[in-house]
């Protein structure tokens, strides 16, 4: 099987995969939480509900915003099955976030603003994590593209373990997962009306929930390469910063935007530069 | 064919003539001649000639492949040097009579102690006088030279429409225009910064650094109001610094080298590296380059530049100006290749691009934020120079030309806007996208350029992350600013484009041709070098790249090695989201969409025609949003005194660098 089959492949696996694991997210949460909770498929449905709906916006901006959201998040997904530079990867994914907030930002409704603002200091706690994530990734093999890092023979794991926090981390502010989800939440108790998703509705929407279903593969894909030698392990590791994130959902409520940024800055950056120091050292001593 | 050949015969020192004296001869044609037409006809007339020269010395040397170091003859005995040195006293005389006006002791110290040192060197008190070619054209130059070319003559020509406006706003009638002053200054600043970027003798660079020094002082001060002359002043007092720290470097070359010949000073540090005497000198050279290009400590002259009118800006900002300081630090690098003081200036950049970005966030002033956008910019190139691998300074010379014409468009799309509301104010741009559509879509195609890739800024940036592997520290800063930079650029372009749902497109707005088409052009430079940028980074970049490093070996391929970013398939990015911004639109061209109002939890007042909300009392309360400038964390007061001891400190490492041990 070539690249190309294995991208192309990944493009059409991946939003099931997505859409299950949300499912599995949504179950969880309401058995946590004392309910029975919606079939697994829903999200599906979800979506294909949304889809049917007749086509409203405020402005022709937000459909192309959720347009560019959607088709950076696959090609993300792409460029990461295909083996390319991550650094490259990870500004057109940002790319999209941006095109996501401004479409938010181009409603004139308190709401939606509020959340876009969110939405911004978001990517300023989570966007150093992952170039760092990146960073560690280069000091093993010397490239910054996927592909020589499957070449690797031992997971990056040994090295690199801080990261798996710093991914979970990362995972928790773009799942919208308390208590990172200051700019637009999942449950009714704390949040009435959906921050940054606030102005989209019916097929652009969908555009959105469908782009979530990538997004949520490809970040595990993140935390898949931290072991990437033996296929389910990496599998595991990526469940594991899930399920975590799902628990510590149900135990957490939302915190304050400042919290999240020093926290992020603090504990998340400052874990993912202990880890790469210790790179840096290890590495100098060889020499 | 045949075109190109002839043009490749006319000589380099013909070219470099055209280059540095027509826009000078031009100037004083509409100084002198003070008619609508003469401006008009010379301002267009210099910014051919100049686009023209450019295009020839680029042709030649893309067909010749050569490299050379010359002087130009003039008549007999009486060489360019001699003119160069009367020229040169003329100058530091008249910065002593602006000292002496101004009753301003520092100013009149500073051309005293430049005119000492100069003296010096010149009467060979300090070393044996030594031959110094006096010009030099290679890749770099040539791209230099394109830059402040066409961009510089974009801008001049957008000024004239800006300036008759500006006047007008003023209450100046037409007799006591100033104009015929104004388009002088900016066309010899124009054939100055051609001539700085030519230079090969220290002696000349340092003539013409002084040059764009005093017109920088007299166009910040255009307007001659009492915060104008305040600014203008500021900015005089730290080129100046400038200009000793330049001199003292010559100083201390000349004493430790012998020569004042920039190529033969960087190829000599080469072969015989890490003297800390030359070191120094080298270190002084950088310092004048970091005052020229705004660096922290010496960054508020050019937020104070801002009060001048907004041509001004855009020159200062884009093309000429800073662009200079960062070129010398560029053009130096490999002398101070694989040394400590290459890695403090990596430092000191970072620092700057961190701290310009931090402060950005915090304002609300939307020229204050391009400044700030400025000068974090010209803190990476210059982290770029300090990394000193041929990656790192590819992403340099790259970041030059693109930030360029990014930064250009902005400042010129924000005049147009300030002519229309007479507000500087992001908060009072609110909504701008339903009031003037096209100009917001300019600047928001300016603004994306500047953040978002496939565009050529976000490429050098990544190339610039990826150069910086090397050095954590320097890595560090870079990752926190690029960071930054995303915010204080998104919450920009969304105050733009906030608006009440419109069921029509707006009615777009008329703009003056002048206006139309300096902004058509460069709007549509950023896209069309950001589609070509593979081909640019191969036939342009990576030359320039490889005779930098003539002394190490510079591959293509290392550079465009695969899992590199210059190995994305960038044409196929472009296409995927051309077709996602396509689609969309073809879509809603085929259906019929609703057009819904913003939510507003139910309470919406349908018969308003803005936003608004129902109240009690069948009241209706429009709805009122601003943007987020999180000054407790962000402001100027706060982080300014720690910002500019923390640079001062890493200066001084800098200069010391030479006599710490590696």
């Amino acid at each position: 099987m070539n690249e190309y089959s294995i991208g192309a492949l990944g493009v059409l696996v991946a939003p099931i995969l997505g859409g299950l694991l949300f499912g599995i997210d949504r179950r969880l949460t309401a058995r946590l939480q004392a309910r029975i909770g919606p079939p697994l498929l829903q999200p599906f449905y979800d979506v294909l509900k949304l889809l049917g709906k007749a086509p409203s916006a405020c402005n022709n901006f937000q459909v192309i915003a959720a347009s560019l959201y959607l088709v950076t998040t696959v090609l993300g997904l792409l460029m990461l099955l295909l083996g390319q530079d991550l650094l490259v990867l990870l500004f057109v994914v940002g790319l999209g976030t941006v095109m996501l907030i401004l479409g938010a930002f181009s409603v004139k409704s308190p709401y939606s603003q509020l959340g876009a603002q969110r939405e911004v200091l978001q990517m300023l706690a989570y966007e150093p994590l992952l170039v760092f994530m990146v960073v560690g990734i280069y000091l093993h093999t010397h490239s910054f593209s996927v592909s020589r890092l499957l070449e690797l023979d031992k997971p990056l794991l040994w090295s690199m373990p801080l990261f798996l926090l710093t991914q979970t981390m990362v995972l928790g502010i773009k799942l919208h997962k308390s208590p990172f989800d200051i700019s637009g939440s999942h449950h009714a108790h704390q949040e009435l009306v959906r921050g940054v998703y606030t102005e989209f509705s019916g097929p652009t929407l969908a555009l959105i929930e469908l782009a979530r279903f990538y997004e949520v593969v490809l970040i595990l894909g993140f935390n898949w390469l931290l072991w990437h030698t033996v296929w389910w392990a990496g599998a595991l590791l990526a469940l594991g910063s899930y399920l975590a994130v799902i628990l510590l959902d149900n135990v957490t409520a939302r915190l304050t935007w400042s919290w999240l940024v020093v926290f992020a800055w603090v504990w998340g950056a400052g874990l993912a530069a202990a880890n790469l120091a210790m790179r840096y050292v290890g590495l100098a001593r060889i020499q | 064919m045949n075109l190109l050949a002839q043009v490749s015969m006319v000589p380099t020192s013909v070219l470099a003539g055209v280059l540095i004296l027509s826009p000078v001869a031009f100037g004083l044609v509409v100084y002198a001649v003070r008619t609508k037409w003469s401006r008009k006809g010379m301002v267009s007339a210099a910014g051919w000639g100049l686009t023209l020269a450019a295009l020839c010395l680029f042709t030649k040397v893309a067909l010749t492949h050569t490299t050379q170091a010359f002087t130009p003859d003039l008549a007999g005995r009486l060489t360019w040097d001699i003119v160069i040195i009367l020229l040169d006293v003329v100058l530091l005389v008249w910065f002593f009579v602006i000292g002496a006006w101004l009753r301003n002791a520092p100013i009149m110290l500073l051309a005293a102690a430049q005119a000492v040192i100069v003296g010096a060197i010149e009467t060979g008190l300090v070393a044996p006088k030594h031959h110094a070619e006096a010009l030099y054209v290679d890749w770099v130059t040539i791209i230099m030279v394109m830059i402040v070319s066409v961009i510089g003559s974009i801008v001049a020509v957008y000024g004239l429409p800006y300036m008759k406006e500006h006047e007008k706003h003023a209450g100046i009638p037409e007799e006591a225009s100033r104009r015929p002053r104004f388009f002088l200054t900016v066309l010899i600043f124009l054939g100055a910064m051609n001539g700085l970027v030519l230079a090969n003798s220290l002696l000349w660079l340092f003539f013409f650094w002084e040059v764009t020094t005093l017109c920088s002082y007299l166009l910040i001060g255009h307007d001659g109001t009492p915060d104008a002359r305040r600014n203008a002043y500021r900015a005089l007092w730290m080129n100046m610094v400038g200009g000793v720290a330049f001199a003292l470097g010559m100083l201390v070359l000349a004493a430790a080298v012998g020569t004042l010949d920039l190529q033969e000073i960087v190829g000599r540090q080469v072969q015989a590296p890490q003297q800390p005497m030359v070191l120094l000198g080298l270190g002084f050279l950088v310092i004048a380059g970091f005052t020229k290009s705004a660096q922290m400590p010496f960054h508020s002259w050019l937020l104070g530049a801002m009060v001048a009118p907004t041509p001004v800006s855009a020159l200062l900002h884009s093309s000429t100006m800073v662009k200079a300081g960062v070129y010398l630090v560029a053009r130096l690098a490999p002398a101070f290749h694989d040394t400590r003081i290459s890695s403090v200036i990596a430092v000191a950049g970072g620092f700057t691009f961190v701290c310009a970005a931090l402060l950005a966030i915090g304002q609300s002033n939307a020229k204050k934020v391009l400044a700030y956008s400025t000068i974090s910019n010209l803190g990476l190139i210059i982290a770029c120079a300090g990394l000193n691998t041929p990656l790192a300074m590819a992403a340099a010379v790259m970041l030059i030309i693109f930030h360029a014409i990014s930064k250009a468009l902005l400042f010129m799309a924000a005049g147009v806007v300030e002519h229309a509301i007479w507000s500087r104010d992001i908060e009072d741009m609110q909504g701008l996208v339903s009031r003037m559509p096209l100009t917001t879509v300019v600047m928001i195609i300016g603004i994306l350029s500047m953040l978002l890739p496939p565009f050529g800024v976000l490429i050098a940036k990544v190339a610039a992350i990826e150069a910086s592997v090397v050095m954590p520290l320097a890595l560090f800063l870079l990752v926190i600013g690029s960071t930054l930079t995303v915010v204080f650029w998104v919450k920009f372009a969304g105050r733009l484009m906030m608006a009440d749902p419109v069921v029509v497109f707006p009615h777009v707005e008329h703009l003056h041709s002048m206006y139309f088409v300096p902004l058509l052009l460069l709007a549509a430079g950023a896209v069309v070098f950001s589609l070509l940028v593979v081909p640019l980074l191969t036939e342009l970049v990576i030359p320039a790249v490889a005779q930098y490093y003539a002394f190490m070996p510079v591959r293509t391929e290392d550079i465009l090695a695969e899992g590199n970013v210059l190995g994305v398939p960038w044409p196929f990015l472009f296409g995927a989201l051309a077709l996602a911004v396509l689609l969309p639109v073809l879509y809603s061209r085929l259906t019929r969409r609703r057009c819904t109002g913003a939510y507003l939890c139910g309470e919406q007042d349908s018969q308003a025609t803005v936003t608004a909300f129902r109240c009690a009392g069948e009241v209706t309360s429009a709805v009122s949003v601003r943007g987020y400038y999180y000054e407790q964390y962000a402001g100027e007061d706060l982080h300014t005194g720690w910002m500019t001891a923390a640079s001062t400190l890493l200066l001084m490492l800098m200069l010391a660098g030479g006599w710490i041990v590696r």
